[in-house]
């Protein structure tokens, strides 16, 4: 986590297949986009039931359970998906803060709670601290771009083996721009994850710090960040245009 | 300031003030009375050693051989002026002296010889004339300088029983012997007053503040409560007295608000965690949005519209909260008379707009008219359809009518939907709750479990009551009675 308390280590290890079984229409739909996003594969059951069954089918690497479904309640149905695939991490949502719950919802085999409303980034940390955990996921701690090494871990950065220093906006810009090649970034979403969904500033502050980051790490054309006129950056890796 | 003693401090000192008096005037009227017969017993025993000397004096032998020498003579006053020496001699003793009056009232002779016998009191002449006319028990008690003599007169007759009296023989005692004895009496008396006042009232106060105790355990009890712990109670032994029947009211009255605020607390945490759902959604759809979802114009559409949704949800569930709150003030039930038939064909219309493709029937009863609040009869019979409505399926049948019930009109609302289970049924008027899916029918409906709760409301509002009943897969029928006025 950056100072500015985004999480902004996204590398989803494409494929990382997650169940999300949750009767709430919002909800899911909120969850399934956000998640894609972040380039996990999400499948949706909207009961008990049809969760236990899906669970057994497709072996997920993760489930996101809801305490109060329609049909059973969120116990039972972990329970029962334990009772085949003992070791799949699996999430709950409460919806109450009782801790009675919380224990007994470690107690039936969840591995975590969330209690509702929780936040996304707060999901995203405990999936990623899920996966990690039963070794799913293999989350490298070193991004190699041609010659850039960003290293999350001691949160040093390093072009063509000599060091650079970074301020920590300008490392997670790198660090976002690192793990999502490709993507276009909007400023104002730029914003919302360097600088937090809070900040109400002008956007021109993204232009200024992207700068600053190319000057730093010698971005020459064809540049590794490249403006997108009137829509916002993108990170290309290494691939002449 | 007696007021401001408490209680237990007056009813101490209530008590020992009886205790007080009680003993005095006992004491006293003890006192007085020993007092009365010890002088009374003094006197008839000193009388009753009198009395033979006297008559052995006067009409004993020294009369006779008087009358041997003479006549039968009876004694005169010269003979009385003979013997009055040795008269008074006789009756004086240690503690006795005696002196002779002879008609005039003049002492004619003094039993005093020996110094340790006590002195003669002068005669008074009242209490003289008095024995001098004849009268036998003529005794006074002469209280000089801190000293009490009894005195005694006899009077002194020619024969036994005759109205002449030749002289009077007067005997004075000194109290002496009589007060110590009255002294120690009086002491005693005093001591063991004051004894039992003190262990009565200590006694007493104990037998107070056992009696009052409980009540200063109620008062800390009562405290505790203030202090918000609601479960404590007044722990008695079994007792049947106010003190009791103070303590079992206490408790139900308690037990009464505890019940209401436990069900307050419910009602706030369900309504709590009805909001978290929806919160839930907005929330995580905002910052999905935030992340870079809404760099995709299709993706933004669609969670906007979720967010929409749950926006109305929340407003709808603020909607209902406000309504129950008004509820609960009656002036909020405007009464009007309400032409039932008119009324229902009103409703008709809107219910088959909503409907769709369902089919409503309306069954007329008897042409009544009843005074009603017509917004709340409105939106009571709109909560029943919409229910109706959520649980039936395609081919769902409707019907609502009404009927004459005692003292009132019963309307009901049914439907052959899918019904509620037999686990829900007791359940489905309290806040919030919301029975368990018993199949896939009907539109997906999230409601906020409020909707019977707001109708039970307005029902008992008017004075009137609601009732269910249903049929899994069969159907569900809610009837609601209403008073006329
Ligand atoms: N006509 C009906 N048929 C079947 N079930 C019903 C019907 N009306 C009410 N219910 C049950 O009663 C519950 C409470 O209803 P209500 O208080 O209106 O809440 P909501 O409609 O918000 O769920 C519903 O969740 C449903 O299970
Ligand atoms: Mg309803």
């Amino acid at each position: 986590m950056t100072e500015n308390g985004f999480d902004t280590s996204c590398g989803a290890s494409s494929g990382t297949r997650i169940l999300v079984i949750e009767d709430e229409d919002t909800i899911t739909e909120f969850l399934k986009t956000g998640l894609k996003y972040e380039g996990y594969q999400v499948t949706i059951a909207k009961d008990g039931v049809t969760g236990v069954d899906c669970a057994r089918e497709m072996e997920p690497d993760l489930i996101i359970l809801d305490i109060m479904l329609p049909d059973k309640d969120g116990f039972e149905v972990c329970r029962r998906i334990r009772r085949r695939d003992s070791d799949v991490p699996i999430l709950m949502l409460t919806a109450k803060k009782e801790i009675s719950d919380k224990v007994k919802g470690l107690d039936v085999g969840a591995d975590d709670y969330l209690t509702k409303p929780f936040s996304f980034e707060e999901l995203l940390a405990r999936i990623r601290a899920l996966l990690r955990r039963s070794g799913r996921a293999v989350d490298s701690t070193e991004l190699r771009v041609v010659d850039i090494v960003l290293n999350t871990e001691t949160r040093e950065v390093y072009k063509g083996g000599k060091k650079v220093s970074l301020t920590p906006t300008e490392f997670s810009l790198l660090e976002l721009f690192m793990r999502h090649p490709r993507r276009v970034f909007t400023r104002e979403t730029l914003l919302n994850r360097i600088w937090g969904y809070d900040y109400a500033g002008d956007t021109n502050i993204v232009d200024v710090h992207i700068s600053h980051l190319r000057d730093k790490i010698g971005d020459k054309p064809p540049c590794l960040i490249r403006t997108h006129y009137g829509v916002g950056y993108a990170f290309y890796p290494g691939e002449g245009k | 300031m007696w007021k401001k003693l408490s209680l237990r401090t007056r009813l101490t000192i209530l008590y020992a003030g009886l205790l007080a008096l009680l003993l005095t005037i006992l004491g006293v009227t003890f006192f007085i009375d020993t007092r009365n017969l010890l002088i009374e017993n003094t006197a008839s025993h000193i009388r009753a050693t009198a009395k033979p000397i006297i008559e052995h004096w006067l009409y004993g032998e020294n009369l006779s051989s008087q009358a041997i020498e003479g006549t039968k003579k009876k004694p005169d006053s010269k003979y009385l002026k003979k013997i009055s020496r040795q008269l008074a001699r006789d009756l004086t003793s240690r503690n006795v002296v005696a002196i002779v009056l002879d008609k005039n009232g003049k002492v004619i002779a003094n039993g005093k010889v020996l110094e340790e016998e006590p002195a003669p009191v002068s005669p008074n002449p009242f209490y003289y004339r008095r024995a001098f006319s004849g009268e036998n028990e003529v005794t006074y008690i002469l209280s000089t300088d801190n000293k009490n003599v009894l005195v005694l007169l006899i009077p002194l007759r020619s024969a036994p029983g005759s109205d002449h009296v030749l002289g009077v023989v007067q005997l004075s005692s000194p109290l002496t012997p009589v007060e110590r004895i009255l002294y120690r009496h009086g002491l005693t008396l005093a001591v063991g007053t004051l004894i039992t006042l003190i262990l009565g009232t200590a006694l007493g106060l104990l037998l107070i503040s056992s009696a009052l105790s409980e009540l200063r355990h109620m008062i800390a009890t009562c405290q505790s409560i203030t202090e918000g712990r609601m479960d404590q109670r007044v722990h008695l032994p079994q007792r049947s007295d106010e003190v009791g029947q103070l303590a079992q009211a206490f408790n139900r009255m308690v037990e009464r608000l505890e019940a209401s605020f436990s069900a307050q607390r419910r009602f706030v945490a369900s309504a709590a965690h009805e909001l978290r759902t929806p919160l839930t959604a907005l929330r995580g759809s905002l910052e999905v949005l935030m992340r870079g979802a809404q760099d995709d114009p299709a993706t933004v559409a669609h969670l906007c519209h979720g967010m929409y949704r749950e926006v109305l949800r929340l407003s709808k569930l603020c909607e209902e909260l406000l309504d129950l709150a008004k509820l609960e003030i009656s002036e909020n039930v405007q009464k009007e008379k309400v032409v039932l038939k008119e009324f229902v064909n009103e409703f008709e219309e809107q219910a088959r707009v909503l409907s769709q493709e369902r089919e409503i029937s309306i069954l007329e009863g008897p042409s009544v008219s009843l005074k009603a609040d017509p917004n709340m009869l409105k939106q009571i019979l709109f909560d029943l359809l919409q229910n109706a409505l959520q649980h039936t399926g395609r081919n769902g049948r409707i019907a609502l009518g009404w009927k004459l019930g005692d003292n009132g009109v019963d309307i009901w609302v049914e439907d052959n939907g899918h019904g509620i289970l037999a686990e829900d049924l007791p359940h489905i008027f309290e806040p919030f709750y919301q029975g368990k899916k018993v199949s896939e029918c009907g539109e997906h409906h999230k409601g906020s479990g409020l909707g019977l709760t707001l109708v039970k409301a307005m029902v008992e509002a008017h004075g009137g009551s609601i009732e269910v009943r249903s049929e899994v897969n069969r159907g569900t029928t809610f009837l609601i009675k209403l008073p006329f006025e």
